[in-house]
């Protein structure tokens, strides 16, 4: 597949690893604004610090002089991060203006990303926003009462958790898919990584298809594909029939297991002890008995040969023809 | 610019020697081999000098048992498809949870299908406990095992030749397929010895230096199958489709190439540039880990966790260097996800997006690995810079992340 980076995008990317003059690496002690996005467990991750030139007696003037990251993330994400600072600086902004700036600003700056990557552009948005929002804390700036509409970092925690694998609210999500235009469940994938590990929350009720519906209006569904997965299951349980019962009653499996016990507890094992052995049964399935020989027994040359002559041969004798000893 | 090549469980470069024996028959010996004029007589016995090969790379193996296919993900959905079609009585299927996507998707879609399916779990060495295997097991109710022989990702060996026993002990009847894509040439393996109670196996040329789109099923005489891929006559009526000549002509020579390279030195080398590897990265590098045990993994594979960091950024400064390698982190892999294989093992996230697999192979020299470990540990030193999780005046991590991560 390649790189399908821009070539913008792979010189902000290298220029960041090799720490070139004029990159925005690092973070600013004590910044003025402080945002963060995004968990190591997803994935990227960004801390965004910003410094700004005090305005003496109104702090809507404050100019934004200064931005800094740190990334845990791919190409991408570390070139939008770059991309974002230098976007803010070059344009002298104050806080409130800086807003403005869209995932757009930083994909147009990047000359374009891959659409698979366009989430990369909205974590730098996201972090440049919560960043503001702190400034706006710390300098006593009411935002709300400036008419902005800002979905706060709360909104997280608020409302029902839509995509388990990135923590992801219907506050959140239906808030996103509105201000980015998200038509389709693969554009809100690529841009809010919604739905994009383990699929489940795709289709379920409530989940991204219903909130594309509620957002847009059902007629704008376009991908009406069905279910695509169900989830592994790691502890099957182990349903042992017992429909097929035969004529003739049959000891259960817990009676079996007790006989086998026995007989291995009173005249099997003390014969393996005698030579510093010893059994363990690991499971029994009909009359198959699944045994260990352990201790000096385990190491043993003619371990096969005692499971078979002597512990079946025992096993057989006392408690049913039928059994069957398998070395494990 | 240099060009290193670690990716060879991807796929391998092909063998020169395999393309002079492929070039003729995509030239001027392009007649099907099904025809009866005496010129398809070539193609007819070409395929017929490669099966032979392939028979006697297995351990001497009956013509009738090898089925070409288009590569070892068709070898795997005929396998599991056929022996589910012939059983109908039996519902339960046992796999693992890091199998290739070409069983693991298919296992998926046989639970769609309805049959109920077992996917074993791995410790974090990647290893599957034998008990819960003997406990998954279901006399009369299982129709199929399929569990692979070596892991693509961190190259961790199965003891399938025990599994398989297990299996035969227990219902003769349940069949055993092993997906032994990657350890073909790499690892012993004999269908009429340690591996008898195996029934099916998958391989593909384009992993032994063959070329790509040619693979083989191994089904043992007698096994309960039905055909997966339906229509012409070719194999018995077992596998549809005019034959290709020139990949079945290259995978029977890529095969004797086997041969001649386990005779000689070339998997020992492999092993001692993968130690080589290893030991260095561990030196020169904090905090990485290897993923996968240690005994039982693959001579050429490593595959190394470096904490803090996303493993694409990692490839890309590979790759301005001329190396070539791949990563189980969710931004190499396509979708969001991080390696199904890293994860099943419960390596820590921190830890899976900054995963790097070396794999080599047969033509890799002692330059190539010395380059390598000159370059690898500033790519990450520069990442980790820029990492919020890394304390950038120390040099260390963060503390809470050390706690968060367990290292």
């Amino acid at each position: 597949m390649g790189w399908q980076y821009s070539d913008k995008t792979k010189k902000l990317f290298m220029d960041a690893v090799q720490g070139a003059p004029g990159t925005h690496l690092g973070e600013i002690p004590s910044p003025d604004g402080l945002g963060e996005h995004g968990s190591i467990a997803c994935g990227d991750a960004i801390k965004f610090t910003f410094k700004v030139d005090k305005h003496a007696s109104d702090p809507l003037k404050d100019v934004i002089v200064l931005a800094k990251y740190l990334t845990f993330g791919c190409t991408s994400a570390i070139a939008s991060s770059e991309a974002l600072c230098s976007i803010i600086e070059q344009k002298r902004l104050s806080p409130v203006d800086a807003l403005k700036i869209t995932n757009q600003d930083i994909v147009d700056f990047l000359g374009g990303l891959p659409e698979q990557k366009i989430h990369c552009s909205v974590m730098g948005a996201e972090a440049l926003e919560a960043a503001v929002i702190d400034w706006a804390q710390k300098r006593g700036v009411d935002l709300r009462s400036l008419g902005i509409n800002i979905g706060t970092h709360e909104e997280i925690d608020e409302g029902r958790l839509v995509c388990q694998c990135f923590s992801l609210t219907d506050v959140y999500l239906k808030r996103k898919i509105k201000e980015l235009n998200l038509q389709t469940l693969d554009a809100i994938t690529h841009s809010l990584k919604a739905g994009g590990a383990c699929q489940a929350c795709k289709y379920k009720p409530g989940g991204l298809q219903d909130i594309l519906n509620e957002v847009w209006g059902s007629t704008n569904a376009n991908n009406n594909k069905t279910t695509k997965e169900e989830s592994m299951s790691h502890h099957p349980d182990h349903k042992h029939s017992t429909d097929n019962s035969e004529e003739k009653v049959e000891a259960s499996p817990y009676q079996l297991g007790k006989k086998v016990e026995n007989v291995i507890a009173e005249k099997i094992r003390p014969l393996l002890q005698r030579d510093g052995g010893d059994i363990e049964v690991v499971d029994i399935k009909d009359y198959i008995i699944y045994c260990q020989l352990q201790g000096a027994c385990s190491g043993c040359m003619g371990a096969q040969m005692t499971l078979k002559m002597m512990v079946e041969r025992i096993l057989k004798e006392d408690i049913d023809q039928r059994i069957k000893v398998i070395s494990v | 610019m240099k060009k290193i090549y670690l990716d060879n469980n991807a796929t391998t470069p092909i063998a020169s020697e395999v393309f002079e024996a492929m070039s003729p028959f995509l030239k001027e010996e392009f007649y099907n081999p099904s025809s009866s004029y005496k010129f398809a007589d070539i193609p007819a016995k070409t395929i017929a000098h490669s099966r032979d090969i392939v028979c006697r790379f297995l351990g001497n193996v009956s013509p009738k048992e090898v089925l070409f296919t288009s590569g070892a993900t068709e070898s795997n959905n005929a396998a599991i498809f056929g022996a589910i079609k012939a059983n109908p009585s039996r519902r339960h299927i046992i796999t693992t949870t890091i199998e290739h996507p070409a069983v693991l998707e298919v296992c998926k879609e046989a639970k769609r299908m309805g049959l109920e399916v077992t996917f074993l779990p791995v410790d974090s060495n990647g290893e599957i406990s034998t008990r819960a295997f003997v406990q998954a097991l279901r006399p009369k109710e299982t129709l199929l095992v399929s569990i692979m022989h070596a892991n693509n990702e961190t190259g961790v060996i199965y003891p399938v030749e025990t599994f398989a026993r297990l299996t035969k002990e227990t219902d003769a009847e349940i069949l055993f397929h092993s997906d032994a894509t990657q350890s073909i040439g790499k690892l012993p393996i004999n269908l009429n010895e340690n591996f008898i109670n195996v029934d099916m196996l998958s391989m593909s040329a384009h992993k032994v230096h063959g070329p790509k789109g040619t693979g083989v099923l191994f089904i043992r005489k007698g096994s309960c199958w039905r055909p997966y891929l339906i229509g012409g006559h070719q194999e018995q009526g077992r596998r549809a489709g005019t034959e290709n000549v020139a990949g079945i002509t290259g995978l029977g020579r890529a095969l004797e190439l086997v041969w001649e390279h386990q005779a000689g030195p070339t998997l020992g080398k492999i092993r001692r540039l993968r130690d080589k590897l290893e030991n260095a990265l561990i030196e020169k590098v904090p905090f990485i880990k290897i993923n996968g045990s240690n005994e039982n993994r693959l001579p050429n594979t490593l595959n190394i966790s470096c904490h803090f960091i996303e493993g694409e950024g990692i490839l890309y400064q590979l790759d301005t260097h001329g190396i070539s390698a791949s990563s189980g982190s969710a931004c190499t892999s396509g979708s969001l996800e991080p390696s199904h294989v890293l994860r099943a093992m419960n390596v820590p996230f921190t830890a899976i997006h900054g995963s790097v697999r070396f794999s080599l192979g047969r033509y890799n020299s002692e330059e190539d690995i010395n380059y390598v470990i000159k370059v690898f540990p500033e790519i990450i030193s520069n990442l980790r810079k820029i990492s919020p999780y890394w304390n950038q005046e120390k040099n260390c991590p963060r503390d809470e992340q050390l706690i968060a991560t367990k290292l």
